[in-house]
């Protein structure tokens, strides 16, 4: 489609971008299947197309409100760039664009606050814990769709017995699930573990950055992610072979660290390296984890793939290992969460999640399992269904099949394992 | 004065910003008999909970569809959920005489659900419910908004699929399918709209629920269903539909076949028709369009091909295999210098998925893309091919080709660039030469895409005034007041006149009483 | 072409304008086969037939144009020469049928569940309105969206809208092979049983009861139709060929029981009975039933609507199609009024007024 920038924005490069990514466009419409939102309200100004079309009209000068308040609404799940015959790449378009469209229609003071205090706190797993620690203490005066989000708190989980080995590689759980989920990097080190490779919890390492890009703080992302960069550079020098990140968006974050840094020469290219070393735990198990004993579990399970994790790896992974699935019929793309989404568009992201739920449900699986702390919080508090990480469920089934830990082969062969991480990284 | 070139006139109209004063296409209302705020007013109250979209921003996503050559701002757009709330609005409509534009997904290419300046956009995209899948009977019974693709989901658990597949069939609606009576890649064997709908059911623009066709396969009285299927929204809004479903075939394969040259793959079209050959679907794509599409499926496509033909074959298996073997044949015996048979139903996906996405695909190309529509008698298709190639050359823009050969259908899609002041009017030229070039080789202006806007002033090659004048007589034993979807699919007769393209029969205008200029 | 091809075009369309002028009706005849189909009609008679001859045909575009008096036996001879056929199978009761009755009357033989209708197989036609004017639709291509689908529309309008002068038709190549398999089957699980098939991926091309045998025809390439024979079972039968003939024709026995006839046109699992007594026959696989016997028009109008589909009595000059809803026998007028302004062209045909 053709885009005629508006006199005061041709000489913005993020402008010209912007009318670059739309001119791919040709307004076929295949996205909108695709789009959950669309799914749900029928207006094609909450689809891909209506959305694009609106930034279009953003960088023609003449458009903002109602361009930003469709724009929020979308989940940025992304699902239209793998329906998009025409290759557009939407979610670049869309952070292309943020900052043009922010400073036409500025925020409200009420929503900033809102986005002010999640970028604030959640990244931090300091923080963060301290005000899930107070938030769970204070539930019962809490409006209760806050009160619906807080995960009962985890039994202490055991933290696991590690041996020492000859590979190893980098572990890092997202800000939020290592508060809200510390079962889930705990079991993913556990199988590393039996698979003879020795996990490293970087230490001091917060957010990916995704949180604050997606709220639009640019410079806030960017810091996090030079500090990420500066903290897991030395483990991959000192030979830790691959970064494993339980949560699928965050694990999708890295991968994008290249494009962030594409112009500072200091990062770009170890950004690179790190983000060609980012490898999904189900690969990993799909390679070399096929081998372990595992006691599949009697009842079958439901799964639900975030929009931030390969299509259909999980799935592989468990039907290879014998481990059964319920059908899932009609089931729409995302279930709601994408990130801040459920704190931001509580509405629609709920009629989103009793969907996605109730297609989840449809089979009478056992438990629901995913790959992401967002939808897993999420999820649960939709769902009267247990919901976690499928790697807590690999960790168990191997547990009950017996399957010990690699053989070391690093330092004493003696059996005495090592304390790993604690529960929670500060 | 100087006549206005076709594009040249599209240009004014487009610069205004406007269809123009006068209507071109059926008439319509005359213009509404109230102010827009009392429009939207009475609106508001006769459907209080509906989304009724009024301000410049929201309204400019939908001033086009998949033909994005055409845009034109409405005065709303109303997105109902409920057969009563559409019916209120047509009757607010109606009184007020608000043009009424039925629309679906929005991805219909000439401009059907193109909007009104004065009028309503019927959004009927909340309309997606599978009301009913009946085995035994092998119907469905649908509301207009549901997809193709979702109504065969849908029913491939009792074995039975809806057949008519055109390439937007993951996004597009029924609504629109009927609107467009839409074909697809399988036509060739399953047929068209027409041939896969039992019965729907309409709103007139009165008002009134009808039911034509029934849920048997025929209906006492005239073959209404039959008018209805292709009357692109002028007729009624389709409110449900019951599809006829079939068995889905155990074994479909797809024979990818390369050519040398764009001849030798016609020729082969028509000698596997001509020996009595039953494929469920025959489809070509030139070399632009093989690499297109190429690079966006990675399907594997012989990227130098001259032309590629997807030759598929569905039934039992012994049958299949059977005319696979033959077919494999006669095409190497027509000069196909790479064969390629699909061997699992993931590759026969992805073979086609490289054809089913090529217009989009083209985008890649060009920035934007302009897809004609023409239908050819098949012996024709060399030497339509080889005459698009030199009007090609002389508007000096690119026209990829990528069609059901097996049909006649061509769909040249001629690439442009909207940004550069000339191409687009450049395009609708060549466009319009081309479909000058179908009817002369005894084809008609439109296979599947129907007129919508952008072929009315084609409509006049094909039709004279007499033809002309019933179909408005039958748009006016529908719609009285005119409307519904005015301005589209049926030229008015002067347009016709000023166009100066109609058809001189017998060394007679038909329009001797019009002025010509 | 035989000697006896004419252009009759002028004539034709002459004798309409005066008709048209003078307000006189005309009763349209073609091959007079057909006319128990409908009501009769008061008029002048307007011969057709003479204006006849194969205008096109191409075996490879698998399309045929004729002039609307062509016999139906001329085109079939013709097609067969090239091992094709009209897939829809048309009736013809009688030697001197029309290719233009045949469509008027929009007829398809027992075929027509799996391969379509007559009027899924008009391409285009060139027609006479009530005003005497020439006025062509459609095309000779397989696919065409322009305009209004008005050959389709006038298909089976019975000469009601407007006189056919010419008529272009898909045809296809005829199935290779063809086998009649046949069992007794009751008539309580016929219906059944034939909508079971019929979902089945069979290459089936007829499917019907005669209230005490199964029949099912298949059709397509020798491998396919040896595969779905060993499938489904049953006797292979003698002569199928007539058999078939026997039920497209209405020949067959069934048919000659006393009472007048009824077509029963239902969605194909409808269960019977009907109401009244006797066994129906059942043809298309369930969606078209034949019935002999007498009773209130009205409660057999009653029994097909309720269940989605319409009811016919074919009586020679009493035929009664089912009665319209109101809206719709209104939109009817008002169309017949657009084609035939003066309501010249086969008056009353199909019901009083239209």
């Amino acid at each position: 489609m053709e885009v005629h920038l508006s006199h005061s924005l041709q000489g913005e490069a993020a402008a010209r971008e912007g009318e670059r990514l739309i001119r791919a466009c040709v307004h076929c419409g295949f996205c909108l299947p695709a789009c959950p939102t669309y799914q749900l309200l029928g207006d094609e100004l909450d689809s891909p197309r209506g959305r694009i079309y609106l930034i279009k009209e953003v960088l023609e000068g003449r458009g903002g409100v109602i361009a930003r308040a469709h724009l929020d609404r979308c989940l940025l799940c992304r699902a239209c760039e793998r329906a998009c015959p025409s290759g557009v790449e939407y979610g670049r378009l869309v952070a292309t664009t943020r900052g043009l469209l922010a400073a036409q229609s500025p925020r409200g003071p009420r929503d900033r606050l809102l986005r002010w205090l999640i970028r604030t706190i959640v990244p931090y797993p300091a923080r963060f814990s301290r005000v899930v620690a107070v938030a769970r203490w204070i539930r019962p005066v809490l409006p209760a769709s806050l009160a619906a989000k807080l995960p009962t708190p985890p039994p202490a989980a055991l933290p696991p017995v590690l041996h020492p080995h000859r590979r190893r590689m980098l572990l890092v759980p997202g800000c939020a699930q290592s508060v809200l989920s510390p079962a889930t990097h705990l079991s993913l080190a556990r199988v590393c573990d039996r698979l003879g490779i020795e996990p490293i919890f970087s230490p001091g390492s917060g957010c990916c950055g995704a949180l604050f890009h997606h709220l639009g703080s640019e410079e806030a992302a960017l810091r996090q992610i030079r500090r990420n960069i500066d903290l897991w550079w030395p483990e991959l020098q000192a030979g830790a072979e691959a970064l494993l990140i339980p949560a699928s968006a965050c694990a999708l974050m890295v991968r994008e660290y290249p494009d962030l840094l594409a112009r500072d020469p200091a990062y770009a290219d170890r950004a690179r390296r790190i983000a060609d070393a980012v490898k999904d735990p189900a690969d990993l198990l799909l390679s070399e984890g096929l081998r372990l004993p595992i006691a599949p579990p009697g009842r079958a399970i439901a799964i639900h793939c975030p929009c931030t994790q390969q299509p259909g790896a999980v799935e592989a992974l468990f039907r290879k290992l014998g481990i059964p699935l319920v059908p899932q019929p009609d089931s729409p793309a995302c279930c709601g969460a994408a990130g801040a989404y459920a704190l931001l568009q509580p509405r629609l992201s709920n009629q989103l999640r009793a969907r996605k739920a109730s297609a989840l449900e449809a089979g009478a699986p056992a438990e629901i399992l995913t790959a992401n702390i967002g939808c897993q919080i999420h999820l649960a508090s939709g769902s009267q269904l247990r919901v976690r990480h499928w790697i807590e469920l690999i960790d168990e089934c191997q547990t009950q099949a017996g399957a010990s830990h690699g053989v070391p082969t690093r330092g004493e062969a003696n059996g005495h394992g090592r304390e790993a991480c604690p529960a929670v990284q500060t | 004065m100087t006549h206005p070139s076709l594009g040249s006139f599209r240009r004014v109209l487009a610069a205004r910003g406007e269809q123009g004063d006068r209507p071109y296409g059926t008439p319509g209302t005359g213009g509404p008999s109230c102010s827009p705020r009392e429009i939207l007013r009475r609106l508001r109250g006769a459907v209080p909970g509906c989304p009724l979209l009024s301000h410049p921003e929201e309204l400019r996503p939908y001033e086009c569809d998949g033909l994005t050559a055409y845009r034109q701002i409405p005065l709303a757009v109303a997105i109902p959920e409920s057969v009563a709330q559409v019916q209120e609005i047509l009757r607010v409509c109606r009184t007020l005489r608000v043009p009424v534009i039925p629309r679906g997904a929005g991805t219909g290419l000439s401009g059907g659900a193109l909007p009104n300046r004065s009028g309503l956009v019927l959004s009927m995209t909340r309309f997606r419910k599978i009301l009913a899948v009946d085995p035994l009977n092998r119907t469905a019974r649908v509301e207009p908004g549901v997809t193709n693709r979702a109504i065969s989901e849908a029913t491939s658990p009792f074995g039975l699929f809806y057949a008519p597949d055109p390439s937007s069939e993951v996004a597009c609606t029924i609504g629109g399918n009927i609107a467009e009576n839409a074909g697809g890649l399988h036509c060739l064997k399953y047929g068209l709209t027409v041939h896969n709908v039992l019965s729907v059911k309409i709103l007139t623009a009165e008002g009134e629920w009808l039911v034509l066709g029934s849920e048997a396969y025929d209906a006492a009285g005239f073959d209404l269903l039959a008018l209805l299927i292709g009357s692109e929204g002028l007729l009624g809004v389709v409110v449900e539909a019951t599809v006829r479903l079939l068995p889905r075939p155990p074994l479909a394969r797809l024979i990818v076949a390369a050519f040398p040259s764009v001849e030798s793959a016609s020729t082969a079209v028509g000698k596997l028709i001509g020996e009595g050959f039953a494929p469920a679907g025959l489809e070509m794509m030139d070399n632009l369009a093989i690499r297109a599409a190429e690079a966006f499926v990675h399907a594997g496509y012989p990227v130098e091909a001259a032309a590629l033909l997807l030759c598929e074959f569905d039934g039992g298996p012994e049958e299949v295999d059977d005319q696979i073997e033959l077919a494999e044949k006669r095409l190497r015996e027509s000069g196909a210098d790479f064969l390629r048979s699909s061997s699992s139903e993931e590759e026969r996906l992805l073979l086609w998925k490289g054809r089913k996405s090529a217009f989009p695909a083209a985008g890649r190309m060009a920035p934007d893309y302009y897809c004609m529509d023409g239908t050819i008698p098949r012996r024709s298709l060399p030497e339509a091919l080889l005459r698009i190639a030199r009007l090609s050359e002389e508007f000096r823009l690119p026209v990829a080709n990528v069609f059901h050969a097996g049909d006649g259908n061509l769909h040249p899609l001629i690439l442009y660039d909207a940004s550069h002041p000339h191409e687009l009017q450049q395009a609708e030229r060549l466009g319009r030469r081309i479909l000058e070039l179908c009817v002369e080789l005894g084809g008609v202006i439109t296979g599947e895409h129907g007129v919508g806007v952008e072929k009315l002033g084609s409509m006049c090659l094909q039709f004279r005034a007499p033809e002309l004048a019933q179909f408005h007589r039958i748009k006016e034993a529908f719609d009285p007041d005119g409307i519904l979807n005015p301005g589209k699919a049926v030229p008015l007769l002067h347009r016709c006149a000023e166009l100066g393209a109609m058809h001189v029969h017998q060394g007679a205008l038909p329009f001797p009483e019009i002025e010509r200029y | 072409m035989s000697l006896q091809d004419q252009d009759l075009t002028d004539a034709l369309a002459g004798e309409v304008r005066r008709a048209y002028d003078s307000g006189t009706p005309l009763s349209l005849v073609g091959g007079e086969t057909k006319p128990f189909l409908g009501r009769s009609v008061t008029g002048r008679r307007l011969p057709l037939g003479e204006h006849r001859g194969i205008l096109r045909y191409e075996p490879t575009e698998l399309v045929l144009t004729a002039r609307a008096g062509t016999p139906l036996s001329q085109i079939h001879g013709l097609l067969a020469s090239q091992d094709q056929w009209l897939p829809f199978e048309p009736p013809s009761f009688g030697a001197s049928a029309t290719l233009g009755g045949t469509i008027a009357c929009g007829l398809s033989g027992p075929a027509r569940p799996f391969t379509g209708a007559a009027r899924d197989f008009v391409l285009g036609v060139r027609l006479l309105d009530g005003r005497g004017e020439v006025l062509r639709f459609g095309g000779e291509v397989i696919k065409n969206v322009a305009g209004y689908d008005v050959s389709r529309f006038v298909t089976g309008a019975q000469g009601t809208l407007g006189i056919f002068l010419e008529i272009s038709l898909k045809v296809s190549p005829r199935p290779p092979t063809s086998a009649t398999l046949v069992w007794e089957e009751a008539p309580e699980t016929a219906v059944r049983r034939l909508c079971r098939l019929a979902a089945e991926p069979f290459p089936l091309s007829a499917a019907c009861h005669d209230g005490e045998r199964l029949f099912l025809r298949l059709s397509g390439s020798k491998a396919g139709v040896q595969a779905a024979a060993n499938r489904i079972g049953g006797e292979r039968l003698a002569e199928p060929e007539l058999f078939w003939q026997s039920v497209r024709e209405r020949t067959h026995p069934f048919f000659a029981r006393p009472g007048p006839l009824w077509r029963l046109s239902v969605p194909p699992a409808t269960q019977p009975p009907v109401p009244g007594a006797g066994t129906p026959f059942i043809d298309w696989a369930g969606a078209q039933r034949w019935w002999k016997g007498s009773i209130e028009p009205a409660a057999l109008w009653e029994w097909a609507r309720s269940r989605g589909g319409h009811a016919t009595l074919l009586d020679a000059g009493r035929s009664c199609l089912q009665p319209l809803e109101p809206a719709l026998l209104s939109l009817h007028r008002r169309l017949k009024a657009s084609f035939d302004p003066k309501g010249i062209l086969n008056p009353g045909r199909l019901y009083d007024q239209l």
